[in-house]
Parts: structure tokens; sequence; C-alpha cells
């Protein structure tokens, strides 16, 4: 129903322009707000713990889509700089002494900036040679400075503790599943909003150009050293609020949170839910996460027979996910963003096949 | 001094298996423009089969050899599922479709295999350590290296006298060109794919036989990027050039640069080393230079 029965007659540029063209949008919209404003409501905390899950994977994937989808950087590090996010914070918190959320601005600041250093070879390089440089971004931050230098600050070996109720804003604890929801939902909202909005601006259509043809966009004026470097810090703030907002949940952060394999995974995510879609950010994470999770369902009965299918759950897990990327990308290339398009074609047009 | 002879000796040694890996890597993209990031699954895979061959008694050289008629076939078998549909697709697509492989063959070894490092039961070289002119090296370091340059030979007298060689020579220089001439492009491939998986697989063995073989032998697959980037992506003298260098880069960071810092230098110094070659010389010592128009 996003088409009007009978053509479009818009009569302002600002009407032409709307996120949301017809009550019947809206009121979907306004449906998925109370969706997720309630879901602790009726929901067991099981749920709630895989939301946000959910929620973490799409802030982090966020920033890749960004990156790769719309400026067509693509980095293997990412991970990098979540970890620099959440670093910075927990830093922020436990050692500086600043309130959470000034903690978690400097977080976002410090990562942005990080991912600009490892940005600037792309003024140089690209395709393969950029997927190396953003792979070597993983390795110098987490495996080398954040884990024999930062780990060492005030004398922890390994990682930082926090305990439950360290992580407060305004003097009100963060510290269950549901408040970490909450805060969760409010970010990745705020996220997915500004970067929709930033992306209908003149920055957003530098990238796509960028993304488009690097070249042709230089002839047309575009400063694309200055927009690559524009989209890394933006990539690296978003990453930085998911390492943030990863925190509260976490008992402890150590460098294990945020390995290599977690860069390519939520690259995975962004393939097999659509690149270049924020859509599929979102339809990538939930189903990621929720195929894996009714796996983890699928195998527990099955255990009585196999009992190694339990011990060596991650391992089934990381096979599971490997096979769903080759498997979008052989017959679904386009991701699931894709697949939802298609279908509310089919029903704005139903019962006409065209 | 010594010292330093030592170390750049022994980093040829341990060199040559990476040039040995480099090589299968640079086949891969030379032939079919593959990046490819599984190549530390290869390893593991080889080197897992190996060992089960020869825990079950054959003797060394069989269970390398049956490791060899193994990963040909997997080879075989992996190009034409999840390869062949991805010639000339989007680089994010070719490079996350051989992540989502190595996650997937990961798990497989993780799964089948588990976790604890196992060693090769008897040990297949003998333990005691040689000397030359004060130097001492451990025995296994010669055999790999022997073992790394008789099939490095091999290869390059494949690729420079043989007919497939010739053949994929062919479709690496100019696609269109080969296929005119009656040069089966899938076939070079498939045979790319297979040599890269039996080079690999030695590699992962005799990196099994120095330290163990456990899951993390798969790291090796990483340290080839910085390899084929030093040489240049589609030079096959440049993977072993570069492998070697890795490998002396290695041992001399660790020895000289690593008492200043607080650890982890030797598996972050290729890393290092490699952006510094794309800054300076993106394509390497003998990759192509490509220039770009719209």
């Amino acid at each position: 129903m996003t088409f009007r029965p009978s053509g479009v007659y818009h009569q302002t540029y600002a009407a032409s322009h709307a996120w949301w063209q017809s009550n019947f949008v809206r009121a979907k919209m306004a449906l998925l707000v109370v969706f997720v404003a309630t879901l602790p409501l009726y929901a067991s905390l099981y749920v709630v713990s895989v939301a946000n899950i959910v929620l973490y994977t799409m802030l982090s994937a966020l920033g890749v889509q960004l990156l790769t989808g719309y400026c067509g950087q693509i980095t293997l590090g990412h991970a990098a700089f979540i970890a620099v996010g959440a670093y910075v914070t927990a830093m922020g918190v436990l050692f500086w002494g600043l309130p959470y959320l000034v903690a978690a601005i400097l977080g976002c600041l410090v990562a942005g900036l990080w991912s600009v250093v490892f940005g600037l070879p792309s003024a140089r390089i690209k395709g393969f040679y950029q997927i190396m440089t953003t792979m070597a971004a993983q390795f110098i931050t987490v495996d080398f400075i954040i884990t024999h230098y930062v780990s060492r600050v005030g004398g922890r070996e390994h990682y930082f503790s926090l305990p439950p109720g360290t992580i407060t804003i305004g003097g009100w604890p963060v510290d269950s599943e549901i408040k970490v929801y909450y805060l969760a939902a409010a970010l990745t909202f705020l996220c997915f909003v500004a970067l929709a909005n930033l992306l209908r601006t003149k920055v957003g259509r530098a990238w796509i150009a960028i993304r488009d043809n690097d070249i042709a966009a230089e002839a047309m004026g575009v400063n694309v050293v200055a927009y690559k470097l524009l989209a890394f810090f933006a990539a690296g703030v978003l990453a930085g609020v998911a390492g943030a907002v990863w925190i509260p949940s976490l008992l402890f952060v150590s460098p294990e949170h945020f390995q290599l394999s977690w860069s390519l995974w939520i690259v995975g995510v962004i393939l097999i839910g659509g690149v270049g879609s924020l859509h599929g950010v979102a339809f990538g994470a939930i189903f990621v996460t929720v195929i894996l999770e009714l796996l983890k369902l699928a195998v527990i009965p099955l255990a009585e027979f196999y009992p190694a299918l339990t011990e060596r759950f991650l391992y089934v897990k990381e096979a599971a996910f490997g096979l769903a990327i080759v498997l979008f990308l052989l017959y679904e290339p386009k991701g699931l963003a894709y697949r939802w398009q298609q279908l509310k074609n089919y029903f704005n047009l139903w019962p006409f096949a065209y | 001094m010594r010292i330093f002879v030592e170390l750049v000796l022994s980093g040829i040694m341990v060199g040559s298996i990476y040039a040995l890996v480099a090589l299968g890597w640079t086949l891969i993209y030379k032939c079919s423009g593959v990046l490819n990031l599984a190549m530390g699954e290869l390893t593991l895979i080889g080197a897992y089969v190996c060992l089960t061959y020869y825990q079950w008694g054959f003797p060394f050289p069989v269970a390398v050899l049956a490791m060899l008629i193994t990963g040909f076939i997997l080879g075989l078998v992996t190009e034409r599922l999840f390869l062949r549909r991805m010639i000339g697709e989007p680089i994010l697509s070719v490079i996350m479709i051989t992540a989502g492989l190595s996650f997937f063959f990961r798990a497989v070894v993780g799964f089948v295999w588990g976790t604890d490092t196992v060693v090769f039961t008897p040990p297949v070289f003998p333990q005691e350590p040689l000397r030359f002119f004060s130097m001492v090296f451990g025995q296994i370091y010669i055999w790999s290296f022997v073992a790394a340059i008789l099939l490095l030979l091999v290869f390059v007298w494949f690729f420079a006298r043989s007919r497939w060689g010739l053949s994929m020579q062919a479709t690496a220089d100019d696609e269109m060109a080969a296929l005119s001439l009656g040069v089966s492009a899938k076939r070079v491939y498939a045979l790319a794919w297979a040599i890269a998986f039996m080079a690999a697989g030695v590699g992962g063995t005799l990196l099994g036989n120095i330290n163990g073989l456990n899951i993390s032998v798969g790291y090796l697959g990483l340290l080839v990027l910085p390899a084929v980037v030093l040489g240049g992506l589609n030079s096959v003298p440049g993977a072993i050039v570069g492998g070697l260098a890795i490998g002396v880069l290695q041992n001399l960071s660790d020895v000289y640069i690593g008492p200043l810092t607080q650890g982890g230098v030797k598996e972050i110094a290729p890393f290092v080393f490699m952006i510094a070659v794309l800054l300076i010389r993106p394509y390497g010592l003998w990759g192509w230079v490509r220039i770009e128009r719209v």
C-alpha cells in the first residue's frame, strides 16, 4: 500500500519527499514502535535477551552498511571500532569517573577518529587493498593495542570487570536485560533515523556517487577523499554507539568479544539482509539471530542421540552461518530486503500480476 | 651476528611453508580472480586429513600422498559447488563467499576433530637438533624447508612445462584468447582450486609437525595475505619471495622489537609491514599496475 491507487499527485515538495506517504504506512510504523516499546511487558526474559542481541547486531552492522553498502568501502575490521567504543566507554566509567552517557559520547568520538586513521590509506588504494588495511586495523587494534596495552590499564589482566550497577544513567542503574533493551532500542531507533536522513542529504548522495563510480564522482566535483574519510568517521561513530550499548549487558569487557570473526559476521549480516539498504540491516540481524536461536532449540532434542552437538554447539552455529552466507550469495544475492520489496510489490498490485 | 644469521635462516625455513601456501593463493587469484579468505581453513583441512591417515597407521609419505589425493578431490568439489557461479561477480560477493566458506570449513574441522592440540605420534622427523657452524636448527625445520623447496620446484616446472600448467598461464594472461584457442577455462579454475588445496595441505602438515596441530594453524591463512601483497597479487615468484620475507620479518621483529613492547609483535608485524607496502607500492614487487579509466 505504498502507492496510491490511482497514481501520485503531490502538491508540495515536502509531501513528495515525505518518509511515510500514506496513512497505511504511518499506521504500520506506529504499530512497530508500539510493538518494540511493549515487547518486555509480555515477552519472557529469554526473548528480551535475544532481542538485545538483535539490537546489538543491528547497531554493529549499521556502520558496515554505511561504509560498504553506501560508500563502497568494504570493511573487514569493523569490530575494532566497536571495541574502541566499548573500551573507551568502560574506561571512562571505571577509571575517569565520567557519567555513562558522557563516556559513551567520548567513546563514539574516539572510535570515529580511530576509524579515520585506518581510512586514510583509502586516499591511495581501493578494492582488495582497501580490504587488507581494514583487516590490519582489526589485528593492530584488537590483537595488539587492546590485548597487550589497554587491557593492562588499572592492573587488571585481560579484561575490565563491570559488575551490574556500574553503569548508571542519571542515577538509574542499567542493570537488567529489560533496561538494556530500552536503552538499546532507543539508540538503535535514533541511529536508524539519523542515518536514513543523512543518506538523503548532500553527504549521502556524495557517498552513493563514490560507491557507484569513484572516478566519475571525482570528475563531477565530489571531493572523494574527504567524503570517504567522512564515511569512515560516521561508521566509526556508529560502531562506537554499538560498543557503548553492548557493555551494560556484559559482566566484563575482553578482547575476546571483538575478534575478526565478529567483523566477518556483521558483514555477513548485511549480505544476508541486502547490501545498500537500511531495511537490510534490520532483516539481516533479525534473520541471523533468530535462525541461530531456532537452531539451538532444534539441537536440544537431537542431542540425546548425538551429544557432541551440544558440546560443540559453537561450531554448529558457525557452520550454519557460513553456509547461510554462501547460499544467500549463490541464490539470493540481493538479500532479504529485495525479497521484501518484491513481496510488497506483489501485494500492491494484487490480484493483478502487473 | 650469529643470532641474526640464525634468525634469518630459520625465518627462511618457516617462510618457505608460507611461500607454499601463498603460491596456492596466488594461483587461484591469477586464474580466476577470486580473493580467497579461506586459505587458512584449507591448510587446516589438509593437515587434519593427513594426521588422520597417519594415525590409521599409514607411513608418513603414504599419508601425505593420500592427503594430496583427498585435497585434489575436495578442491574440485569446492570449486564446482561454490565458486563457479561467482566468476565475475563484484569483489564483495566473491570475498564474502570465501569468508563464508572459511566459517563453514573451520566449524567442520572444529566439530570433527575438536579443539585440543594434537601432535603426530610417533614423531615423523627425528627430534635431536642439527648443528651447522655453531648454529642450531631443529631437524624438522630442515626437512620442512627441503620439502617446501622441492614442491615449489615441482610447481614451477608444472607451470613452465606441462600442458595443463601452460593452459593455466594462458587463462591467467588473457581469458578470452585462451578460450578461443580451445583452453577449457572451467577446467583451469577447478585445477587451480585443486592445486591450492594440495599446496595448503602440505603447508599445514609441515606446520603441524613443528608446533602440533590445533585450530589456530588456520592463522597461517591470514599471514598469507601480507605475503601476497608484498609479492604482487598475481605473481608466482612474488608469492614465494613474499612468503620467505614474511617468515624472516616475523623472526627478526620478535627478537629485536619484541622486548620493547609487551608482546604480540610477532603476530602483528606482518600486517603493519603490509600497510607500509600498500601505501608505498600497492601493486607489490611484481604485480600488475592497473590504470583505471571511467
